[in-house]
């Protein structure tokens, strides 16, 4: 098996995107004030919005049975700001890893089950 | 065409869940919805993808992880959100490819699995099961784990309105 990593660009704009298509307001992906309130530097990326593109990258990497047999699981370890770049990397044996400029924000797996 | 802000309750509506209110087994009742190309391709520009490059069986196939729009609105709709909720872990097992380019009418259900503290923060487990309606096809399941804020933490102007309609 192959490997794959591809690099985004996250701006607050992306975010704001992926709230209206995710249909929801939780403040703490729009309001600095609050998420500054909360402890973090920035309004954070929506968690499944970073998992998306994790799931592109596989589905590029394992082609259309990753939509038949394909597993993803992730931990967010570490928040997401605005105007990052997020590296998103599949290793051979399916290791995923989401990195910015902070370190490391997702981790997990994305792997084919047995057929 | 069923926009995820059709059927989920969102933040700040009602008042937001208790992590106390949270009943492990409890069932999260059946949710309808109707994903179309339209949902699909607006989805898959939020994630920088464009679905005309993947393909099952000669056809234009989603992201399958565009069910993860719809995914929290199967807990919302029992347990209204409160704001300020961060996710935790996410896990997706995908069984059949969505098709692109036709409406595709899904059922979704789920279970609160587990609720635990860790570190001062306070966790709900739940997992959800996606159906195609027509022929009751798995097109996938997940787990999530996300963490709620407790009252303290919420924004003023949304403590004050849980106070005003507790």
């Amino acid at each position: 098996m192959s490997a794959m990593r591809r690099t985004y660009h996250v701006t607050q704009e992306m975010i704001d995107r992926y709230g209206v298509i995710n249909g929801d307001r939780d403040i703490i992906h729009y309001d600095a004030e609050y998420a500054r309130q909360r402890g973090f530097d920035a309004p954070l990326a929506h968690g499944l919005m970073v998992q998306g593109y994790a799931n592109d990258v596989a589905m590029d990497l394992y082609g259309p049975e990753w939509c038949r047999r394909g597993s993803i699981k992730v931990k967010f370890v570490a928040p997401v700001f605005p105007d990052e770049d997020i590296e998103v990397a599949i290793d051979e044996s399916g290791e995923l890893t989401a990195t910015g400029p902070r370190g490391v924000a997702m981790v997990g797996t994305a792997q084919l089950r047995p057929a | 065409m069923t926009r995820p802000s059709d059927v989920k309750p969102r933040e700040g509506e009602v008042r937001g869940t208790r992590w106390e209110e949270y009943v492990v087994g409890d069932h999260l009742p059946e949710m309808r919805f109707t994903l179309t190309p339209d949902v699909i391709r607006e989805y898959e520009e939020a994630i920088d993808c464009t679905h005309e490059r993947h393909e099952a069986d000669g056809r234009h196939v989603a992201v399958p992880s565009v069910l993860c729009v719809y995914l929290m609105a199967v807990l919302y709709r029992k347990y209204p959100p409160a704001q300020g909720g961060i996710m935790a872990a996410n896990d997706f097992d995908f069984h059949a490819p969505i098709r692109a380019d036709v409406d595709t009418d899904i059922v979704a259900d789920g279970r609160i699995e587990e609720k635990f503290e860790k570190r001062g923060r306070k966790y709900v487990r739940y997992s959800v099961q996606f159906r195609r309606v027509h022929d009751g096809e798995l097109i996938a399941t997940a787990v999530n784990t996300s963490t709620f804020p407790a009252v303290e933490e919420q924004p003023p102007q949304w403590r004050e309105q849980r106070e005003e309609v507790a």
